[in-house]
């Protein structure tokens, strides 16, 4: 099922919680809300389940409008950050709940949650009351609870924030390959990028109510559009230069900051000064002392942390911010101190250049 | 989702009206009656002037006062060494000593009075015992039995206070004081005392509000020593044209003194409480065993003194008697018998009465629960404290209010068996919201939300979710609500018209005309019907029966 929202706007009195998002998430899509706390991720999410009501825009299910459509008659399934299973029911009766609502025959009740249950691997612990369960199996048994219904759209709020890490990570896997499984479109809300990348077909940042950027995880991660984007899906260093020409025909800005001259990929700027985005494991350190060749800039050695398969540098920039670059596969003797001047390139052919 | 919310808001506002007419417009009323001459019927400030003129009226707030202070300081002088030997030290007997030493907050305080009358009073066992033998022993009449039957039933509220303080009290706490070079005395007065001092001001608060609003102990016992509840009824129901002004101005005066102290329980003292979690509780120690036999004596003698004279009510209810004169030796169950056929009416009256203000309060603390922890905001921070505000009137005061609100006028209750579950419900109600929105804050509310996004509408969803987890909470406070209502004096006395007199004004008329053993027959009956409930939820909830109270 294919889940549009067009100009969605939701307001808390003064704040905008949602403001103007557009979003078309595709039949089968894994598809995250990402962004910080106060976001409006889980506004969002909860405005499609329908807790909450737009104050402008439109939300389509399939061709379907659904802002009128109470929450309870949207077919979607939801699992919570909490899992809110009801405390009062086993697991049984939990997984049950929904299907009793909708009148299910009882062996077919039956039936279905037998198949849930074997798929989130839960089987046998039916009569067990929510609160004799660890954390991973409630989680289980909410994500079976959502989908026994077969609902045409998977929702999770934050559904592994209460978790370990390392239970984290393999719920993730799973959730990951049930939703394939079952080709369900799925809108997944976290704040965490790591959780982000690893799932998700789509990821859509999320800032101060309004989205950011929208793209496949390597979309983003390549090709940031904001400083923002560019700074909360991984590490990234943000230089500013001032523009001194462009190469129409190469697509190339010259650009110049701290007395070096640059050349960058690039469309023809906007304005006088460009910012970019430089990701750390793509600065190169290089060796020599001359200067003037393009692209190169130098810095003292701040701090350095080693941690074997990487060393990360901390080097003073041309800004003033520190730049951070990352050295994979270090060789031993090619260790730099604190104190020593380092030179390092940014690489000309990468899109370095995002909006501000 | 939006039609939800206005049934909500339908729903609040019926709870305000309902809260307005019961609660707030009666006090209003006599607050303004007591500004009216009742001759002239204009503004006046005659009956505050008159109070402050009469010693007779002054002496009244004074004796309040004085019982109300020295019971207190004697009840925490009881409670708090109860309390400290119960938790710290092994002792035989323990878990019986500390669940009948609960017991008495739950039993009737004029069962209590009785009972003293009965042992102590002119015509008394003991007192013609002691009288055979040639000892003259004080008179129970006035202060001095009012403070007596006052500390007894009113210790278990410091006594439980302090005690769960002390539980609260981790193990390295007080070893941290030894660690640093502190004695035994000296980690007691230092750290332990100071850590639970905000528990035994608490109690202490409690128990002084409890006996300054009390009704059935002074009316009976304290004979010519007025205080002011009882000097508020006198006035009021005075056959010989009572005065209304005079009755709404005591019943504003006590009105001050409860609600201000209510205040300041609530936004001072449980400020000062300490939060701690208890990792590791303090270790029973085992004494040598004459400190053991004498704590044991302290903590078993006080048990003994306090529930004895519930005994002696229970023993009176089947012995011979003959007006005052009770045969003591000789069994009969004709007061029994005389109850339950010639005069049953009290026992039904009382019954249904609870039964039916229960069931409203019922009705209505889930309500209002739900809108306390659901629905947040400054609408609902009135709620509660509108809701909240009959416990800090007293049931004499709200009876009054009452009373003499709905006697004419655009509707009439005064006289009607309405006015007493009316006066009851929005009297009990606050226990049954404590114990259920308590229950309530535990749930988070994606709960109802996760039924509602799988398919069930929203009042649906409540019903199936909400409810169900809330049970445990209002059965609870049905029944906390049920005994409360069974066992209610105050208000009932004002309240009541003829046929619809409960089992507690007979009781009360009983003990007035002498007549102790119909009237031990149903109090054993009302000790009877409020301890079993509350034993039974005690066992299956497994709390503290007065926790709740």
């Amino acid at each position: 099922m294919r889940v549009e929202l067009t100009n969605i706007t939701k307001l808390f009195g003064p704040l905008r919680a949602v403001d103007d998002v557009s979003l078309a998430i595709g039949e089968g899509d894994f598809f995250t809300l990402l962004g910080p706390s106060g976001c409006g991720k889980t506004t969002l999410l909860r405005t499609i389940a329908g807790f909450y009501n737009p104050d402008a825009g439109e939300i389509r299910f399939g061709e379907r409008l659904i802002n009128h459509i109470p929450a309870h008659r949207r077919e979607t399934g939801m699992v919570f950050q909490n899992y809110a299973l009801f405390p009062h029911l086993s697991v049984y009766d939990n997984i049950a709940y929904g299907l009793k609502a909708r009148r299910i025959p009882k062996p077919e009740i039956a039936e279905r949650i037998g198949k849930i249950l074997e798929s989130v691997q839960l089987a046998g612990l039916e009569k067990r009351s929510p609160s004799k369960l660890s954390g991973g199996q409630q989680q289980r048994v909410a994500l079976a609870r959502a989908l026994v219904i077969s609902p045409q759209i998977l929702l999770m709020d934050e559904p592994l924030s209460n978790l370990d890490a390392k239970l984290r990570v393999s719920m993730r896997e799973e959730i990951r390959r049930i939703q394939k499984k079952l080709g369900i479109t799925t809108i997944y809300v976290t704040h965490d990028q790591e959780e982000a990348m690893a799932v998700s077909d789509r990821i859509a940042i999320l800032n101060r109510g309004r989205l950011e950027q929208v793209g496949t995880p390597a979309e983003i991660y390549y090709r940031p559009e904001s400083r923002f984007a560019a700074e909360f899906m991984g590490s990234s260093n943000i230089i500013e230069m001032d523009v001194t020409g462009w190469d129409g025909d190469q697509c190339r800005i010259v650009a110049e900051t701290a007395g070096q001259k640059f050349s960058l990929r690039g469309e023809k700027p906007s304005g006088a000064r460009i910012i970019l985005s430089v990701r750390p494991e793509w600065i190169r350190v290089v060796a020599g002392q001359a200067d003037g060749e393009a692209n190169v800039l130098s810095g003292t050695v701040l701090s350095s942390t080693f941690l074997g398969s990487m060393i990360r540098y901390r080097v003073s920039g041309p800004g003033g911010t520190p730049i951070v670059i990352e050295v994979h596969d270090p060789n031993e003797g090619s260790i730099r101190k604190d104190g020593e001047i380092i030179r390092y390139r940014l690489p000309p052919d990468r899109p370095l250049v995002i909006r501000d | 989702m939006r039609k939800h919310f206005q049934a909500w808001n339908i729903i609040l506002v019926a709870i305000f009206a309902i809260l307005f007419f019961a609660v707030l417009y009666p006090i209003l009323f006599i607050f303004k009656a007591s500004f009216v001459d009742p001759e002239t019927g204009a503004f006046s400030l005659k009956s505050y002037a008159t109070f402050l003129h009469y010693p007779y009226y002054m002496r009244c707030l004074r004796n309040s006062l004085f019982v109300s202070t020295l019971s207190t300081l004697l009840a925490v002088a009881i409670g708090i060494p109860f309390a400290f030997f119960l938790s710290r030290y092994r002792i035989p007997g323990k878990n019986l000593i500390r669940t009948l030493g609960t017991l008495p907050l739950i039993l009737p305080t004029f069962i209590g009075a009785e009972a003293w009358l009965i042992l102590l009073g002119r015509n008394g066992l003991f007192a013609k015992v002691f009288h055979g033998i040639g000892i003259e022993i004080p008179s129970i009449y006035g202060w001095k039995g009012i403070v007596l039957v006052f500390t007894l039933q009113f210790f278990p509220f410091v006594f439980l206070m302090v005690s769960a303080a002390i539980h609260a009290i981790d193990r390295s706490l007080e070893e941290a004081a030894t660690n640093l070079g502190a004695g035994k005395l000296r980690v007691f007065f230092t750290v332990t005392l100071p850590v639970v001092t905000p528990a035994i001001l608490s109690g202490a608060l409690v128990v002084f509000y409890l006996c300054i609003e009390n009704f059935g102990v002074p009316v009976l016992i304290g004979e010519d020593f007025k205080v002011l509840s009882v000097q508020a009824y006198n006035e009021f129901i005075s056959e010989l044209g009572g005065n209304p002004a005079m009755a709404g101005a005591l019943s504003m005066i006590l009105l001050a003194i409860t609600l201000g102290l209510t205040i300041f329980q609530k936004y001072w003292v449980e400020r000062k409480n300490y939060t701690m979690t208890s990792l590791n509780p303090i270790d029973v120690k085992r004494l040598r065993p004459l400190p053991t036999f004498l704590i044991w004596l302290f903590c078993a003698g006080v048990v003994f003194v306090a529930l004895f004279p519930f005994a002696v009510v229970m023993v009176s209810s089947v012995t011979k008697t003959q007006g005052p004169v009770m045969y003591f030796g000789q069994f009969s169950l004709e007061n029994f018998i005389r109850a339950f056929t010639i005069a049953p009416r009290p026992i039904i009256n009382s019954f249904f009465l609870a039964t039916t203000a229960t069931l409203i309060g019922i009705v209505f603390g889930v309500v209002v629960s739900y809108l306390l922890v659901r629905k947040r905001g400054a609408v609902s921070y009135l709620l509660d404290i509108l809701v909240m505000l009959p416990l800090a009137i007293a049931g004499t005061v709200q009876g009054i209010a009452l009373a003499a609100t709905y006697n004419k006028g655009f509707i009439v209750l005064t006289g009607t068996w309405m006015i007493l579950v009316l006066a009851y419900f929005i009297r009990k109600a606050p226990y049954s919201i404590k114990t259920t929105s308590s229950l309530l804050q535990q749930i988070d509310p994606s709960v109802e939300e996760a039924s509602i996004n799988l398919g069930v509408p929203p009042l649906r969803s409540f019903i199936r979710v909400v409810i169900p987890i809330m049970m445990p909470g209002i059965i609870a406070g049905g029944i906390i609500m049920w005994v409360t209502t069974l066992a209610e004096l105050s208000s009932t006395i004002v309240l009541y018209y003829g046929p619809w007199a409960t089992m507690t004004v007979e009781i009360f008329q009983r003990i007035g005309s002498g007549d102790f053993g119909p009237a031990s027959a149903y109090a054993t009956i009302l000790i009877v019907s409020v301890v079993i409930p509350l034993f039974i939820l005690n066992r299956v909830s497994g709390k503290d029966l007065a926790s709740s109270l």
